[in-house]
């Protein structure tokens, strides 16, 4: 009997399913590709907690902007942080929450790819007070170490998988830097890119040096 | 009263510093030297047998002319005439339009325009491809050539001895104009070169050289000896570039000095060019505006030149600190040594100079100096000066007299040819690295491509996808000037420079 209502039921549901499909695809030709954006939308709301309702960062949670970020960067980031390639070492402490978030909000590589989307088209930012430093120095080196990947005014390169520096802070960078130095970043053998970088942080003579080149950084894409 | 305080400290810090420069002013006599006269400066470089009066100069190095010549005609293929001939052969290319990219691995080769009613053979790269000549081979000679519209470069020396590179025409190709890398005993004259991005005519890690009676201009660097040794730079005519006479030490490379550099009789005039470098580079540092630039290298004599209207100044000395895009080298001692300027005549330079020489001219109590002739910036140990009184000037003042006034005794350092770079077993990775590669990437530094040491990082294990790499480059760096394919290199040659690249340590 049950069976039967059922199946009585099941042509009422059909044609509600129908016209929830033609609503839907209403829906989707009138907001076109921007369904995809508000997918990312929504997810991006749970970044937005600590990165900043602009993508802009926040250095007292220790959240870098990703506002304008290189897309494949930031997905590449993220599936590192859900795949435990990074936030692993015991003295990562942001990059463990940051791989308990990723693991919570963002459900597969499709959820990874919408909201990377999404931050990477954000408008970039800036430091609002740059970090002080010798920027002839911070020139120099980072035309000698950084900017042959990061480019020359430190706005990435996608195709050396480079990411921009210019709107970071300085503590992130200082962090993220001792990280590749000091093998709690880069280390993993799938982790290319990190690899290469952490080869890079052990070749800068000092603490000062970095100093000098996150001044640099942090004057480049500013208004003149 | 803290206010008081502190302007009455000023007061009484501007009057010591002004009283102690003025009394030191007053109380120094001019010392006038005569560079006629007085004993002249013997040079760094003392080969043995070799003529040191004017007469029995060596104006020649690539050896007796070869017998067997070949002709090449409009329409014809001088790499194929080349390629068919054996070593020791002149080659006489006619009047045309040649679109090609020379290769000469070959001894004794000599390609000789033939220049008919003012018509040459031209070289035009159509802006497509890299090179008109690279030669490898010793006892090398180009003469008579036009070359136009190459991106990489006019004419490049990798590692060959005893080169004459000379009476060409060269405008708009590429990043170096003339550059023998590595090469021991040449000469480069009577050239004529413009619109190159770096350096019009590049001396890099060579030794034993004359650049003579070249008109250089519209490029970033006019003439620039680099980590070489024992050259003469004379009588040539250097103007409209960003920078006109360099003797740099660029650190990173793996010849690590500059030493005994003479420049001597040139027109050294209005090189305030824009300066168009890769910004970022080396050579971008430049400013525009510079007469002469002396960074780091060391025994560099400047002598009856004519230096006028540089705006910056007429002659720059400089340590590897104070320049801009410049990584230091650990290896590389980074000071200019021994600089010595004799009698020159500097005229309305400095008129439009930067903050940092203004600064320092306030420093020295030179308020309202109009013009600036020489600047320099960083130790300079050992350096001398005649008749500083005639020029514009700051930070010379610890220069002492010089005990010469004239290079009358040096002729050149030119040699009888001299033996091919001995190449031992196993090592044509590192002479292939030294020859070619070091052109235009240094160990840690922007030159023209990105520092070694990155390259490194981005191939750390995988030689065989940096053989592959330079083989057939692709664009990656949109700030960068395109690498140029290596493949006129064997696969095994690739593999091993790769390899060779990949474990420098500086």
């Amino acid at each position: 009997m049950r069976i039967s209502n059922e199946r009585a039921a099941a042509p009422g549901r059909r044609s509600r399913r129908i016209a929830f499909t033609a609503w839907l695809g209403t829906v989707l030709l009138i907001y076109g590709s921007g369904c995809f954006a508000a997918d990312g939308d929504k997810l991006f709301a749970q970044c937005a907690a600590c990165h900043g309702t602009r993508g802009e960062g926040n250095a007292t949670f220790n959240a870098p902007a990703i506002a304008g970020q290189d897309a494949a960067y930031l997905e590449r980031q993220l599936r590192n942080f859900r795949n435990r390639r990074r936030g692993v070492d015991k003295s990562d402490v942001p990059g463990a929450q940051m791989q308990a978030a990723a693991l919570a909000t963002l459900a597969d590589d499709a959820a990874i790819a919408k909201v990377a989307s999404y931050a990477a088209n954000l408008p970039k930012t800036i430091n609002a007070s740059p970090a002080p430093g010798n920027l002839h120095n911070g020139n120099n080196l980072y035309q000698g170490k950084c900017g042959a990947c990061h480019g020359g005014a430190a706005e990435g390169n996608p195709a050396l998988n480079a990411p921009r520096l210019a709107g970071l802070d300085a503590p992130y960078i200082k962090r993220q830097f001792a990280h590749f130095r000091n093998g709690v970043r880069g280390t993993d053998p799938q982790d290319t890119p990190g690899r290469q970088m952490a080869m890079m942080a052990k070749t800068l003579p000092s603490e000062r040096d970095l100093d000098d080149i996150i001044a640099f950084i942090h004057r480049q894409g500013r208004p003149k | 009263m803290k206010k008081g305080v502190i302007v009455g400290l000023l007061v009484a810090a501007v009057s010591f510093g002004a009283g102690t420069y003025f009394g030191r002013g007053s109380k120094q006599d001019l010392t006038i030297s005569s560079s006629t006269q007085g004993a002249s400066y013997s040079g760094g470089f003392k080969p043995e047998g070799v003529a040191t009066t004017p007469g029995a100069a060596i104006r020649s190095v690539a050896g007796p002319a070869p017998a067997n010549v070949v002709v090449v005609k409009d329409g014809e293929s001088i790499q194929a005439a080349i390629k068919a001939s054996p070593p020791g052969t002149i080659v006489r290319v006619m009047p045309g339009t040649y679109h090609e990219t020379v290769y000469i691995d070959k001894d004794d080769i000599r390609i000789i325009g033939v220049i008919e009613a003012g018509r040459r053979a031209v070289l035009d790269g159509r802006k497509q491809l890299n090179d008109a000549i690279l030669y490898s081979g010793n006892n090398f000679v180009a003469e008579n050539l036009e070359i136009r519209n190459y991106k990489g470069n006019g004419i490049m020396g990798q590692a060959g001895n005893n080169f004459e590179i000379r009476n060409n025409l060269i405008a708009d190709s590429g990043v170096y104009g003339i550059f023998p890398q590595l090469g021991k005993n040449g000469i480069v004259e009577h050239n004529v070169v413009s619109g190159i991005a770096d350096a019009a005519i590049y001396i890099g890690m060579s030794d034993n050289i004359l650049v003579a009676h070249n008109d250089v201009f519209d490029s970033v660097a006019g003439i620039e000896i680099e980590n070489s040794r024992h050259a003469i730079v004379e009588h040539n005519y250097v103007h409209n570039n960003s920078g006109g006479l360099l003797a740099f030490v660029t650190p990173g490379l793996p010849i690590k000095d500059t030493v005994d550099v003479i420049f001597r009789n040139n027109f050294v005039v209005g090189n305030n060019h824009p300066n168009f470098g890769a910004p970022g580079s080396t050579v971008s540092g430049i400013p525009a505006g510079t007469g002469i630039l002396v960074m780091a290298a060391d025994d560099v004599v400047i002598e009856g030149n004519v230096i006028s209207e540089n705006k910056v100044a007429g002659l720059i000395i400089t340590d590897h600190a104070h320049a801009q895009n410049i990584t230091a080298d650990p290896e590389s001692e980074p000071n200019s040594d021994r600089v010595k300027i004799l009698d020159n005549v500097m005229l309305r330079n400095g008129y439009d100079t930067i903050t940092e020489a203004k600064a320092l001219l306030l420093a020295e109590g030179k308020v309202g100096a109009k013009n600036l002739d020489i600047v320099r910036v960083g130790p300079s140990p050992g350096s001398c000066i005649i008749n500083r009184h005639q020029y514009v000037t700051v930070g010379v003042s610890d220069f002492s007299e010089c005990e010469f006034t004239n290079t009358a005794a040096t002729v050149n350092y030119l040699l009888p040819p001299v033996p091919p770079r001995e190449i031992k077993p196993g090592e044509r990775g590192k002479v292939v690295y030294l020859g070619i590669c070091t052109g235009c990437h240094t160990y840690n530094g922007r030159m023209i491509g990105p520092p070694v040491q990155v390259i490194q990082a981005l191939y750390m294990d995988n030689p065989q996808g940096l053989a592959d790499f330079i083989a057939r480059p692709v664009k990656k760096r949109p700030d960068y000037p395109e690498m140029p394919p290596q493949d006129y290199l064997d696969p095994e040659t690739r593999l091993a420079v790769a390899q060779y690249m990949l474990q420098v340590t500086n």
